[in-house]
């Protein structure tokens, strides 16, 4: 099931939440023919960590996920790609793919931190294909008015 | 020289809107005092009272993603401290190699809680770190607070 059916995206822009003084974000993610958007709510501080990254900001000190991407890279590990493997109760899991010289290696995440560091490694953004079908159509045509209405900065 | 820490708490400063990381040694002979944002705050708030979060947060992740791939943190330093900024370093083994990596001390410490491993601080960071405060002192010192003590 993890390695059919699985979707490339790519991070089309990191938006504030329609709520107004919402502490969310929302990360707008679309696959290549753009028939597919995937909206996840982060914390301002994660949508802030994405954001960053795809405005190539290079901040003067490292920043969270920037450690992580450095401390992987020096223990030669690399990741290899990260995958949003499912939804529950509007809580989405992502899985991050590391590979070793011996093995792969699969860590646990939430979406926020496996996209933080997918566009600091370059690493492609998979999302499972029922995780897609379960997406009610009323939470994501909001988001695709809002990408026809908007330009992003910086895309990636 | 380096100086074993123990975090004793997490103040907020209103002024700076920002947290204070209180790091003091075991004789509570030196205290370190280290500004960090709110997320970063929050990171080692959790680690300090010991909450679990539903989801994993990033420095959990951190933990994971060394534990999965069985690199060992052995410890983290506060190394330096320039133009009021801190510097630390991340220690770790992995596959009988040492490293060293260069981190925020918030991100260090919010990692060393979760791994249980020990917090040195460079003495040369404790001595500037007095001097700064002393420059910072002076510097804030106004024509009034001069002779206040004639009256």
């Amino acid at each position: 099931m993890m390695e059919t059916g699985l979707v490339k995206l790519t991070v089309q822009g990191v938006m504030p939440d329609a709520i107004p003084n919402s502490d969310s974000q929302v990360v707008i993610l679309q696959d290549e023919n753009k028939a597919h958007t995937l909206p996840i709510w982060v914390g301002v501080a994660e949508g802030t960590a994405i954001r960053l990254a795809m405005e190539g900001v290079i901040p003067p000190r490292p920043l969270s996920h920037d450690l992580i991407r450095n401390l992987t890279e020096q223990l030669g590990l690399k990741i290899s790609k990260v995958v949003v493997t499912d939804v529950k109760n509007t809580t989405y899991y992502a899985s991050i793919y590391l590979s070793s010289k011996q093995s792969e290696l699969t860590v646990d995440s939430r979406p926020s931190d496996a996209i933080a560091l997918a566009v600091r490694t370059s690493s492609p953004i998979y999302v499972a294909q029922d995780v897609l079908d379960r997406l009610a159509p009323e939470n994501v045509d909001p988001w695709l008015k809002m990408l026809g209405a908007k330009e992003f900065g910086g895309t990636v | 020289m380096l100086t074993q820490m123990h975090v004793r708490g997490l103040m907020f400063d209103p002024y700076t809107n920002a947290y204070i990381i209180i790091l003091r040694d075991d004789s509570n002979a030196e205290m370190l005092p280290i500004w960090v944002g709110k997320p970063e705050a929050s990171a080692i708030s959790f680690a300090m009272e010991g909450v679990s979060t539903p989801r994993p947060m990033t420095h959990d992740l951190m933990k994971t993603m060394l534990d999965t791939a069985d690199a060992k943190v052995i410890s983290v330093v506060v190394t330096d401290l320039k133009e009021n900024t801190y510097y630390a370093r991340v220690h770790l083994l992995y596959e009988d190699s040492e490293y060293s990596i260069d981190a925020r001390p918030s991100d260090a410490i919010a990692l060393a809680l979760r791994v249980k491993t020990p917090i040195f601080v460079n003495d040369d960071v404790i001595r500037k770190h007095s001097n700064e405060e002393m420059d910072r002192w002076l510097e804030n010192l106004k024509p009034e607070d001069f002779g206040k003590f004639d009256a």
